[in-house]
């Protein structure tokens, strides 16, 4: 055995993130492990990495006891780590990017030397970059190549991969899932972490599944399937959403040749044109930084488009501000809950009651007992656990926060609302819960835009879907035709292909 | 105008653009490590101060300078260990730190000098004025170049040295990488604080020779608050060279030549308030030219940055 | 008990924080070869040991919570207004040429006084906020740059045009104002003046103003996180301009009122040799940014500094004593900043947002 964890526990104050985990990989092998959010996934991966140490147990290493203090120690002994987030310096060349950490030269950094090293590493392992450009400005697959050869530089031999395909094309992830394959003929082992089980059971030898924090079974791939994993993650079957058919009305809102230029050689939105009816649901798939945010924060307010014009209910509303949205019928569920969606050193009242403060007062007074029922009132129909109301915003959990932010913009009731993200990050309760006020605000004839980088999200909520693609919108598809695999090839801009078919 | 522009302009600007570019070089080492450091003015202070406590007691100016520099870098240990360990908001840690060297200075001049207001001392040495041998002999570059305090040249020579650490050297690579995307530099195991740490200490060293600049390098004394809002001029000097070497030397050399300007003016019949506005005026105008990152990105990076 | 604990709380950090500074100031004194026991004593007697002296500290303490509140509204929106000193001069200077120069009734010419400070400094501080908003300019370091440009303008304002010609001609300063426009003392030769009841009527209103008014929540969320301000409808132009005037305004009233409570003229750098502006900024940061807490902070140090000359006039330790506890107050001060609402963010991997 390469490597094995054994009773891996790890608490947290009272929480207890991994609860007496084993685990073990071979040499040559891809194990992949699998769970909701908030399984103890990452936690296991960070101890392993030596990010954080176990409360208790221990992991061995070609059956020697190890201990990592910081991950300098697990690089040394050949573990390496693919950050769901990458961990690039936009602003160094790939070489660099590749490099650091184990600079050639003594003193002086020997920038040619770095390159011809990568150039070779590349060939080594057919991986393909161009050591002299700058990593920022390479697409996100680049980048993630990139990440893998920073690893192989430092000697890797486990490599952790944690969620690498999330930002990736169809053909991204498969030319990652075929040098996955050709490295482990090379001898390297692979943890897989991931909650796309197709793509689990397409790459990985073995699968570890956890769910709060233990292991709910380790299984072969050939000898289990994906529902089998499912139940096993979830702890029992979900009940399938039901959904009625939509019937939509006049158009809500309307974008007309909407285009932010930004201050690279392509423009962050490029001639947008679309709308949002009554009672529909349009969803917006789209590999995430294809131009999503820039368009949520024009249509929001938050980013004056620097063309085009957007209608709100018929009124044009290009360039105004955020309130005057507001005021003019717009809610939003912004796509990152601590940047936009909170004053984490609020009190959670001060946090529920940002868009209503102005309907509440007197005389320019808050009328502090109304708040106090109407944020009250959430917490028990959300079901949120927030302690009392004078509660930090920063002590409630991401999921619970995500319902305070639910419950605060669907009690404005406007005709149009932005969901973003919605569910990012929230366990499968507060996801159902979630999807079921969206579905009820669109039967009761609201009109909804919901961006997603989840496609199954997007493809269970929306009536319609846009693809993006740099900036365009790449194609419109009916949820009745609509497949992963057209939505695939859109979001990879294979715009043609996927109309022909 | 033959009055105002000639070549001993240029001269006294090299003098006194130096405290300038030496705060402003340790302020871009903080900077570059993620520290945004408003104390630039307290420690240059306490540099100013401490330089001629050491000289009065030495009576040597190399000495003093060495006082000087172990007396500051206290000071901005005391920031760093705020700031980096108790994470304490950099800008409240440096406000302090400016509060606590005009309180001490003013203090210890009363203390240890018995007096109020400025000490001055006709015994006392400053620095010398170095005459470059070849180079002053050199008609134009000589006059401008030749005759200046040590420390001028020092920090000359100390913004070549940083260029060459940033930009050519292994571990100006890792100290750019910790402060450019510190939760990355953390993940291949650099470690970020020690980076900060010394990127502080350096700070702290850079002010103590910008204070000695200014109290030995130029009058060979000691006046309440004498630093003047140099430090604020030498953030902004950071700032307007984008916190690279090159680009904080050709700031600093703007700023340094409007304030000798400025004290040209007052040959003039202006009265000297408006003169002495000049350096302030000049940097708030400065700074127009130099757009800030703006609030919503500023924002965004630091909502998703790690410290 | 925990409801107690819990009242306590709060105060734990400042009395570490007042410990500690006064142990720095012993060692200074100690250094500055007095007798702690004897400074402390005089100390204490210089500020509150009668009501000379009391009152005395109430009327130095006017200023500083003034400056205290206006740096208080600005922090609590995130905005680092450090021009308190120029807007103070400016207040001052406008104050005392409005009382020398606009005719009509006493108490008329009185509050247009007090208004022609507060707009005086409110504008110059909401210069600074216009270059912030509109042309990204660093507005801490403006208003900081700013100061020096005011106590020159001010300075050459009564050195030139408007010098007093009357008396000793060596001294920059305005002519004396009339004594009908001056503000009335609240005691019978004492010090303290009217100045201090506006003080506290300004501490009232902003605390009012930012625990229970829509405008003050919105601006402290602006100040907690201006994305979810922006994000929320709160526009933050125009109440970074309004908070800034506010702010400026507050100084400049400080300005004013010292004009037409204690000195009757504006005396060139008599507002900057007295510390007052910095003192004001320093109450607001050790009070945690809190109206009430300020007040108190700035009656403190007010005493400080009192106590200090008491200090100078009986022992051998300098009035500087104060300087020295302040500053090391306002160091350790920032540690307990730390704990609360400047706090930094965190890494994100609390927050559950990755899995």
């Amino acid at each position: 055995m390469l490597l094995e964890m054994e009773r891996i526990t790890k608490s947290y104050g009272d929480v207890k993130a991994n609860r007496g985990i084993d685990y073990n990989l071979k040499a040559g092998e891809v194990h992949a492990i699998v769970g909701e959010n908030g399984a103890g996934k990452t936690t296991l991966m960070r101890i392993l990495y030596g990010m954080e140490q176990p409360s208790s147990g221990m992991i061995k290493l070609k059956g020697k006891e190890v201990f990592f203090a910081d991950p300098k120690e697990a690089i040394r002994h050949g573990i390496g780590m693919v950050h769901q987030h990458f961990m690039l310096f936009p602003n160094f060349s790939v070489a660099e990017n590749i490099v650091i950490g184990k600079e050639p030269g003594k003193v002086r950094f020997d920038r040619k030397t770095a390159a011809a090293q990568v150039e070779a590493l590349s060939n080594a392992y057919g991986i393909k970059v161009d050591p002299w450009a700058k990593a920022g400005d390479c697409p996100l697959g680049v980048q993630q190549r990139v990440e893998i050869l920073k690893v192989l530089h430092q000697g890797a031999e486990i490599i952790i991969l944690d969620e690498p395909t999330g930002v990736l094309t169809p053909l991204e992830v498969r030319e990652l899932l075929d040098a996955i394959k050709a490295l482990t003929l090379k001898g390297k082992s692979f943890i897989l972490i991931s909650h796309k089980l197709n793509e689990v059971m397409s790459a990985a030898d073995r699968i570890t599944v956890l769910r709060d924090g233990e292991v709910t079974g380790t299984l072969e791939a050939s000898q289990t399937n994906v529902e089998q994993l499912s139940k096993l993650m979830v702890g029992r079957s979900l009940a399938p959403a039901i959904k009625r058919p939509s019937s939509p009305k006049r158009a809500v809102l309307e974008l007309n040749n909407v285009s932010l230029f930004g201050s690279g050689s392509k423009p962050l939105l490029d001639s947008i044109s679309m709308n949002v009816r009554a009672g529909e649901i349009v969803g917006i798939a789209g590999i995430s930084g294809n131009g999503q945010s820039e368009l949520i924060q024009a249509i929001a307010g938050l980013l004056a488009p620097d063309q085009g014009s957007i209608s709100l209910l018929g009124a044009n509303v290009t360039g105004r501000s955020a309130r005057e949205l507001r005021d003019a019928g717009l809610a939003h569920i912004p796509e990152d809950r601590y940047i936009w969606g909170a004053n984490k050193s609020a009190t959670v009242a001060e946090t529920g009651m940002m868009g209503h403060q102005r309907r509440l007062q007197r005389f320019g007074l808050m009328r502090g007992k109304e708040i106090k029922t109407l944020v009250s009132d959430w917490i028990q129909q959300y079901s949120i656990k927030a302690g009392s109301l004078d509660n930090q915003t920063q002590n409630l959990s991401g999921g619970n926060l995500q319902k305070l932010i639910v419950a605060r913009e669907l009690a404005q009731n406007t005709p149009f609302l932005i969901a973003a993200e919605p569910t990012r990050g929230v366990d499968i309760g507060a996801m159902e819960t979630i999807h079921e006020q969206l579905l009820r605000k669109r039967d009761g004839g609201g009109a909804i835009l919901l961006v997603s980088s989840e496609l199954s999200e997007v493809l269970k909520l929306s009536d319609r879907i846009l693809v993006m693609y740099e900036g365009k919108i790449a194609g419109e598809l009916q949820v009745s035709d609509a497949t992963e695999e057209k939505l695939s090839l859109l979001m990879a801009g294979g715009k043609r292909n996927a109309q022909d078919q | 105008m033959d009055q105002l522009l000639d070549l001993a302009l240029f001269n006294s600007a090299l003098r006194v653009l130096t405290p300038i570019l030496l705060a402003a070089l340790g302020g871009a080492l903080c900077a570059r490590a993620g520290l945004f450091n408003v104390g630039l003015e307290g420690l240059m202070l306490i540099g100013a101060f401490t330089a001629i406590v050491g000289n009065h007691y030495f009576s040597n100016t190399a000495l003093a300078i060495l006082f000087a520099i172990a007396c500051v870098s206290i000071f901005s240990l005391l920031f760093a260990y705020l700031s980096i360990h108790l994470q304490a908001n950099v800008i409240v840690v440096g406000i302090a730190m400016n509060f606590l060297a005009l309180g001490l200075t003013t203090f210890s001049l009363r203390t240890i000098f018995h007096v109020k207001g400025a000490y001055h001392n006709k015994e006392m040495i400053g620095l010398p004025k170095w005459e470059l041998p070849l180079i002053k002999d050199i008609p134009v570059v000589g006059d401008i170049l030749s005759g200046q305090s040590p420390l001028v040249y020092l920090a000359l020579v100390l913004a070549g040295l940083l260029w060459y650490y940033f930009y050519r050297t292994i571990g100006g690579f890792r100290f750019l990488a910790a402060g450019g995307n510190p939760l990355a530099a953390r993940s291949i195991g650099i470690r970020v604080r020690r980076y900060q740490y010394g990127a502080v200490l350096a700070c702290g060293v850079l002010c103590a020779l910008a204070g000695a600049q200014l109290s030995l390098g130029q009058v060979t004394m000691f006046t309440e608050g004498m630093t003047a809002g140099r430090g604020f001029i030498a953030l902004v000097a950071m700032m307007l060279g984008q916190s690279g070497p090159l680009g904080v030397v050709a700031s600093s050399a703007l700023f340094g030549l409007m304030d000798s300007f400025s004290i040209r003016l007052q040959g003039l019949s202006l009265p000297s308030h408006f003169t002495q506005m000049v350096p302030y005026a000049v940097t708030i105008v400065a700074m127009f030219f130099f757009k800030d990152k703006g609030f919503l990105k500023d924002a965004q990076s630091s909502g998703s940055s790690s410290r | 008990m925990h409801k107690i604990n819990k009242l306590l709380q709060p105060l734990v950090g400042p009395i570490v924080a007042i410990f500690l500074g006064l142990l720095a100031g012993s060692i200074a004194i100690l250094v500055a070869g007095g007798s702690i026991a004897e400074t402390y004593s005089e100390m204490w007697k210089g500020a509150f040991g009668s009501f000379y002296f009391f009152t005395s500290t109430l009327s130095r303490a006017t200023p500083i919570i003034l400056i205290g509140m206006g740096a208080v509204i600005a922090f609590r929106s995130g905005f680092f207004n450090l021009g308190a000193e120029g807007q103070m001069v400016l207040g001052g200077l406008s104050a005392a040429l409005v009382g020398l120069y606009l005719p009509g009734p006493a108490w008329f010419v009185c509050i247009a006084a007090l208004l022609a400070g507060v707009i005086a400094g409110g504008l110059w501080s909401a210069m600074a906020g216009y270059f912030d908003v509109r042309f990204r300019v660093n507005l801490l370091i403006t208003t900081l740059l700013l100061n020096y440009i005011a106590t020159l303008f001010a300075g050459y304002m009564v050195a030139y045009p408007f010098k007093d010609r009357s008396g000793s001609a060596a001294m920059a300063q305005s002519a004396m104002l009339d004594s009908g426009i001056w503000l009335p003392k609240l005691f019978k030769g004492m010090a303290v003046h009217a100045g201090l009841v506006i003080a506290v009527i300004a501490v009232i209103a902003l605390y009012v103003y930012l625990t229970k008014s829509v405008s003050g929540y919105e601006a402290r969320m602006l100040g907690g996180n201006p994305l979810f301000a922006v994000y929320g409808g709160i526009k933050r132009t125009s109440l970074m301009i309004t908070t800034m005037f506010a702010s400026g305004g507050l100084a400049g009233l400080a300005g004013a009122t010292e004009v037409l409570g204690s000195q009757y003229r504006y005396i060139d750098n008599a507002f900057s040799s007295a510390d007052y502006a910095w003192t004001g900024i320093m109450a607001a940061l050790l009070a945690n940014a809190n109206p009430l807490g300020t007040a108190v902070a700035a009656f403190f140090l007010a005493a400080l500094q009192t106590g200090g000359m008491g200090v100078e006039l009986n022992t051998e330790v300098p009035l500087e004593i104060g300087a020295v506890i302040q500053a090391v107050l306002i160091l350790f001060i920032t540690v307990k900043f730390t704990l609360s609402f400047w706090k930094r963010r965190k890494g994100r991997n609390h927050d559950g947002s990755t899995a």
